[in-house]
């Protein structure tokens, strides 16, 4: 368990570890949520927050594990791991069960194999040809002696000698310099895990070492790395790079769920899953596509909505500037329909689906109409508590500032030391905590479907509502109320914001 | 201009014009520029097609980073055509965007180019509008690019009825282009047009 999260919750569960109690031992029945973390909090997340260089070893590790077992170089081993969200034993598992199938899916063998390696899916002639593939490197051998006889490279169109030529496992051979500067025009690009080889309708894929061997600037070398980097990262289920300004932590968790993170280096706080702001209890797409309905004034937003969509699979943002519908994500190479994005291999000839509403603008329009003043009078009641909550949060240094203040002039006084009232801030912080769930329930609330379900979770949120309203009042007013009061009141919300998250994260049993 | 990007056109241009294509006079090239950064192509309309008989000129430009990026390519000629844009002439054509390879040539790209007029790819659209029409009343997309092939790249087909529903429209005072644009687009319902162009 992560230290940083054991500080966490002893600062939330005030006294609760720190009695000599045994817990442990008591044959009684005691209180079961003390016991166990992940059952009393559903907001509980393990989680790690590790360097660039704690990250490299991490893939490292794998990619050698995986050399290990299949005896193959690095660079084809962070290929298929790459494509296999680094799972090693699904892998493992689909080269014991079709190593030509692995090789063709990853793209480090062309679909359509030669002749001589049509016996290659068994396991250990699949092998051989890894083998080969990694040990003898990439350059072509086809023609004997090559080094002697001149050869025509198809890109640059000049005469070079053999051993001036390299190819990829489709046999595609074209001179060093044409594949160098191939390859720093990706890079530039910022295509680096992605490139393919550069003869007609060939998707097989170039491995790191190829490029390495052949890119000799340090700067374009960098840029590679660190770009490989990212893809390698970005394809691993575990890891997120911390969304804070210039921040290189990336966070780690085995649980791959929508929870807090919080970077123990520059403390930003965000949703492990999609790297925005936490946003418990609405989940990642509705409060993606929230949070750009309410940016819709911007004129930003007005174009990001009007010409871009995210990538289906990797929800990269694509701005479309021409072209037909058939999109191919440049980041992920993921192939869909620009207006249903829908898969296109699935998509066929249902393209007149997708196109009838674009077609009809004006019959989409006149309903659209009748029924916008209704929507947008349904936004405008979510959006406005959403907005409240959000400039109250703003206000909550102001609010502890005050709360400071009020503190030391009654220290002055002489009624009570600094410490009595340190449990005022516990009460702005929890304050803080639950109205920050609050705002968050609003746009989950906007998206859901009307029934019981959505009526039970708007009479929780009201409940909620409730006693937030509750809690700040009493800490407006904490000197003249009495400290069980305001406890009681603390235990109340926190309670009630327990319960709303509960369904959100299920809590495994 | 990269010396490879320089080189390379250059030998593609002497490529087209050597080609046997040349002498049949079904592809043409030309310089606009002595950069060698933009060249005007020309392709013929494929027969047994409604672009038979016409003579279709594209802009070419060649990228800095060309052959490693594919050359920007769009039709200066109107044309109606499910994977052309008939108002901006883009070209929707997988080897002119990520399906390029860097050993292809501006040969390949104008011959690709004229084995598109002959088959297209009405499940692949740039024009949505075109594509429809293609699939849906097929008669009727034949009529109307054999009309625009006429119209635009002196192809023989004549369409009387078009003509002089192009000329109620410009007797109201609209732009022969748009006149023909809107029509085809209602599929030379007249009365549709009006309202479209006057509502």
């Amino acid at each position: 368990m992560d230290s940083d999260i054991e500080m966490d919750l002893d600062s939330d569960n005030d006294g609760e570890y720190d009695d000599d109690y045994d817990y442990y031992n008591t044959g009684e029945d005691c209180d079961v949520e003390r016991l166990d973390p992940k059952r009393a909090d559903p907001e509980y997340f393990e989680y790690e927050c590790l360097t660039v260089e704690d990250i490299e070893k991490l893939l490292n590790e794998r990619v050698e594990k995986l050399n290990t077992i299949l005896q193959i170089t690095p660079s084809l081993a962070k290929v298929l791991l790459l494509e296999h969200q680094w799972n090693n034993l699904a892998v493992v598992e689909k080269y014991r069960q079709d190593a030509n199938a692995l090789l063709v899916t990853a793209r480090i063998k062309p679909p359509t194999v030669a002749v001589t390696d049509s016996a290659s899916t068994s396991a250990a002639a699949a092998s051989a040809q890894l083998l080969r593939l990694g040990s003898c490197g990439y350059k072509t051998t086809a023609s004997s002696p090559p080094q002697y006889r001149s050869q025509m490279c198809p890109v640059c169109a000049s005469s070079q000698l053999g051993d001036k030529f390299y190819s990829l496992a489709c046999g595609h051979s074209f001179c060093k310099d044409c594949w160098t500067i191939y390859f720093e025009t990706q890079i530039f690009q910022g295509i680096s895990t992605q490139i393919g080889c550069m003869a007609q309708m060939c998707n097989v894929r170039v491995p790191e070492d190829l490029v390495l061997t052949l890119v000799t600037r340090p700067v374009m070398r960098d840029k590679y790395q660190q770009f490989a980097f990212k893809d390698y990262v970005k394809s691993h289920p575990e890891l997120r790079f911390c969304p804070g300004p210039n921040c290189q932590i990336i966070v780690q968790s085995s649980e791959i769920s929508a929870k807090r993170a919080i970077c123990k280096v520059c403390h930003t706080g965000f949703c492990f899953r999609c790297g925005m702001d936490y946003h418990a209890p609405t989940d990642c797409q509705v409060i993606k596509k929230w949070l750009t309905k309410c940016a819709d004034d911007s004129e930003t937003a007005n174009y990001i909505s009007a010409h871009t969509k995210d990538c289906p699979k990797c929800h990269i943002c694509i701005e479309k500037n021409g072209g037909c519908n058939h999109m191919q994500c440049f980041n992920c190479k993921h192939d869909f329909c620009w207006m249903c994005l829908g898969d296109w291999k699935t998509h066929g000839s249902e393209y007149y689906e997708c196109s009838r509403y674009k077609d009809n603008p004006n019959i989409a329009n006149e309903s659209v109409h009748v029924q916008a003043r209704e929507a947008l009078k349904k936004y405008l009641h979510y959006y406005e508590r959403w907005e409240n909550h959000s400039k109250s949060l703003k206000l909550e240094q102001q609010t502890i500032d005050r709360l400071r203040q009020r503190i030391n002039s009654k220290v002055m006084n002489g009624s009570g030391t600094w410490i009595d009232w340190q449990y005022l801030f516990n009460a702005a912080a929890l304050l803080a905590k639950c109205r920050y769930t609050l705002q968050y329930t609003y746009p989950y609330a906007y998206y859901m479907d009307g029934g019981s379900r959505k009526n039970l979770f708007e009479y929780q949120q009201a409940q909620l509502e409730a006693e937030i309203e509750n809690l700040s009042w009493k800490i407006e007013r904490a000197e003249t109320s009495d400290l069980g009061d305001l406890e009681n009141q603390m235990d109340i919300a926190e309670k009630r914001r327990t319960t709303l998250l509960k369904d959100f994260f299920p809590v495994d049993t | 201009m990269a010396n490879m990007a320089v080189s390379r056109i250059k030998r593609e241009f002497k490529e087209v014009m050597r080609s046997e294509e040349i002498v049949q006079c079904s592809i043409k090239i030309e310089l606009v520029n002595d950069s060698w950064t933009e060249l005007r192509g020309e392709i013929a309309g494929p027969p047994d097609t409604p672009y038979e008989g016409g003579k279709f000129v594209l802009e070419i430009k060649v990228p800095e980073t060309y052959p490693f990026n594919p050359p920007k390519v769009r039709f200066i000629t109107r044309i109606w055509h499910p994977n052309i844009s008939s108002v901006t002439g883009a070209i929707c054509l997988d080897i002119l965007k990520d399906n390029w390879a860097a050993a292809m040539t501006l040969r390949t790209v104008l011959l690709s180019l004229q084995a598109l007029l002959a088959a297209a790819e009405p499940d692949d659209p740039q024009d949505a509008v075109v594509a429809y029409q293609f699939k849906d009343k097929y008669d009727l997309f034949l009529q109307t690019a054999k009309h625009w092939t006429n119209a635009y790249a002196g192809g023989p087909h004549t369409f009387p009825d078009c003509d002089s529903k192009i000329q109620r429209l410009k007797d109201m005072g609209i732009d022969e282009h748009d006149a023909r644009a809107v029509l085809s687009k209602e599929n030379w319902n007249l009365e549709k047009a009006t309202e479209c162009l006057f509502s």
